[in-house]
């Protein structure tokens, strides 16, 4: 069987500075992975590396998905091939309009997948439906991307283009950071909809809550750009009660 | 003749005496603006130099094009100029209490227009001594049916000089598109419009002239006490454009809105100008200017705005922004403030930047195609602009010039 996602001896640069350093890691379909570590141990570059972000450099390795290499690929190639990155910090777009970004999205697939673009009245009542489930309002919906969002529902609204663009291979940059307990529930619930036999989820996070709610099958710990312990989800817990240096030592 | 560059042919020109004789003097003796006149030194009109136009004096086609549709999409009165000479059709059947008669001959009115003209400009005289005919239209009260100025014509060879008097009686009001679509030479219209106490304007004007075309358009406003304009231009045709427009504020209470938009690629030279006079007390001016540059087109927004001595409690804003999609592309910003009151607010406000990388990489991570996405972010940057347009019939007939600039496309 061909894995879904394979990262293999991943190097990446920012700049001049050398960020992943070696990651070794492979993701099946159905899976969830989270990743865990401290701060400054290479999360989200490895987000924005598999995303295709211009800046992140990979100086070695290779990313294969579905078998074959992404790096040749642009971030729009890489989005139409099942890949999804909800941001840890979503972008604001004065002027661009929700319903129309949204539809652009997901009418970008539907061309690359040779079908006929999506109609303004059938969509829009998937989005709603959609946005329903994650308590977006219709308001929200109208206003231009992410201009005058809280926090949660920036995040949200990750989850709602997640649950459009029907990804599969979704990484979660951080998604439940800026988040209070009720908002976390409910990305959290969100999330748990999407899972899915036909989807692999890659869960980056700083601390083990979110995985109170998002329950991993694997849970790797980042240090220093490379992985140094991978486990199944009580690793996360150890994590909590040790600390990453405990873990770290551990390795 | 100093600074000798294209000269129109002129004896065709029948000038000889009065407002027409006086101002082809002032233009024997400045001509085009040299390489030092300072409120040319960003657009240089040396282009002109090797070219032999002349003005044109007949009429040869009929209303076509997209202008037309664009006029019948709005339901406008179409008074069109081909090659700079007026049709004779759209002076009659005029809506409301619109009249219009035969500009030249008629002295007080060309000397209204002569005064309204910006000062110092070439085509302020150029296209008074050498117009064919042109036109005065009078606004007795408020008018609902839109008038449309349409300006055609395909002759490469021909400099058109349109001359027209708008003037709105106390109280009137209309609202009146200009659409500039040719492939002449030089396209030169010299407008002035005469705004009379609590008269109100609504303006837009749309300059997508032909690739080759020099478009130098000479407008002057005054406002009456009370009486207000909401004028907006696009530009984006021509191998060289300049839009300039002189407001003068001579009443209290006057409000001028004045925005525009020029966008610009290959090697277009788009050039916004104005001259804000605050010339009385309480009045308001207020613009927003958005470029687009592409290739290695170039921007230039120049914005004065004069405040008398006595013209307290004057608000005058302006805001210029210019997107550079290239590396090669190319904005100047002069804003100039004189104030010699000293109760007034007056800001002035200049950027230019490129298309935000992050916000691209949001789009295209959402896979929506570079190209789609940068349009996208274009769009944008200009949409809230368009937007501050009251009229929506008026709004309505930008966005497809917008949209088709932006779709890459050479006309409508």
């Amino acid at each position: 069987m061909t894995a879904l996602l394979e990262i293999r001896d991943l190097h990446a640069s920012v700049g001049d500075k050398p960020i992943l350093k070696g990651i070794d890691l492979t993701i099946n379909t159905g899976e969830v992975h989270a990743i865990m570590g401290p701060n400054g141990s290479g999360k989200s570059t490895m987000s924005y590396v598999l995303a295709g972000r211009d800046g992140y450099e990979v100086t070695g390795g290779d990313i294969l998905m579905n078998g074959e290499s992404l790096l040749e690929m642009e971030p729009d190639e890489r989005a139409r091939a099942g890949m999804f990155l909800a941001f840890q910090y979503p972008v604001e777009l004065p002027g661009v309009g929700g319903m129309s970004f949204l539809r652009a999205a997901v009418n970008a697939l539907r061309i690359e997948a040779g079908e006929e673009e999506i109609d303004q009245l059938g969509f829009v009542k998937i989005v709603r439906e959609k946005a329903k489930l994650l308590g977006i309002s219709d308001d929200m919906l109208k206003r231009a991307v992410n201009v005058g969002f809280s926090g949660g529902e920036k995040k949200r609204y990750e989850i709602l283009q997640m649950a459009l663009l029907e990804p599969t291979m979704a990484v979660l940059d951080e998604t439940d950071s800026g988040l209070d307990v009720d908002a976390l529930r409910i990305v959290s619930e969100g999330v748990n909809l999407l899972r899915d036999p036909g989807r692999a989820m890659l869960v980056i996070t700083h601390y083990q809550r979110l995985l109170n709610h998002i329950v991993p099958d694997y849970v790797h710990i980042l240090a220093d750009g490379r992985i140094r312990k991978s486990g199944g989800k009580e690793l996360a817990l150890e994590v909590e009660e040790s600390g990453y240096a405990g873990v770290d030592d551990a390795a | 003749m100093p600074e000798l560059m294209m000269q129109p042919d002129l004896s065709a020109v029948t000038a000889s005496g009065g407002v027409r004789g006086a101002a082809l003097a002032r233009w024997q003796k400045s001509g085009w603006p040299g390489p030092r006149a300072e409120a040319w030194r960003y657009t240089s009109l040396a282009r002109l130099s090797d070219v032999d136009l002349a003005p044109a004096t007949s009429l040869a086609g009929g209303l076509t094009g997209p202008g037309a549709l664009a006029a019948a999409g709005i339901n406008a009165h179409v008074i069109r100029f081909e090659n700079g000479v007026v049709d004779p059709a759209g002076m009659s059947g005029l809506p409301g209490t619109v009249s219009v008669a035969t500009l030249d001959g008629d002295e007080p009115a060309m000397a209204q227009l002569a005064d309204l003209a910006p000062a110092g400009h070439p085509v302020s005289d150029l296209s008074l001594a050498v117009m064919n005919g042109g036109i005065v239209m009078d606004v007795a009260g408020a008018v609902e049916t839109p008038v449309m100025l349409m300006f055609e014509g395909d002759d490469a060879g021909a400099s058109a000089h349109p001359a027209i008097l708008v003037r709105l009686a106390p109280g009137a009001s209309i609202q009146i598109a200009e659409w500039h679509q040719s492939a002449v030479g030089l396209a030169a219209p010299l407008i002035g419009y005469d705004i009379a106490a609590g008269a109100r304007l609504e303006q837009v004007k749309v300059q997508a002239e032909g690739a080759a075309t020099t478009h130098l358009a000479a407008t002057g406003v005054a406002l009456g006490e009370g009486a207000s304009i909401a004028g907006f231009s696009l530009s984006t045709g021509g191998a060289l454009a300049r839009l300039e427009t002189h407001v003068a504020m001579q009443g209290e209470g006057a409000d001028c809105q004045l925005s525009a938009i020029y966008m610009g690629r290959g090697a277009q030279h788009q050039d916004i100008t104005t001259y804000m006079d605050h010339a009385v007390a309480n009045c308001t001016s207020n613009q927003i200017i958005r470029g687009v540059l592409d290739d290695s087109a170039r921007g230039v927004y120049q914005g004065r705005v004069h405040v008398a001595p006595d013209a307290q409690k004057t608000d005058g804003q302006q805001m210029s922004r210019a997107l550079l999609l290239s590396r090669k592309a190319e904005a100047d910003a002069k804003p100039e403030l004189e104030i010699y009151a000293d109760d007034v607010v007056c800001a002035h406000g200049a950027t230019v930047g490129e298309l935000d990388a992050t916000q691209l990489f949001y789009l295209t991570s959402r896979g929506i195609p570079f190209e789609t996405a940068r349009a996208m972010l274009i769009e944008a940057f200009l949409i809230d602009t368009i937007e501050t347009i009251e009229n929506e019939l008026l709004a309505g007939l930008l966005r497809p010039v917008a949209e088709a600039w932006l779709a890459g496309k050479e006309t409508l």
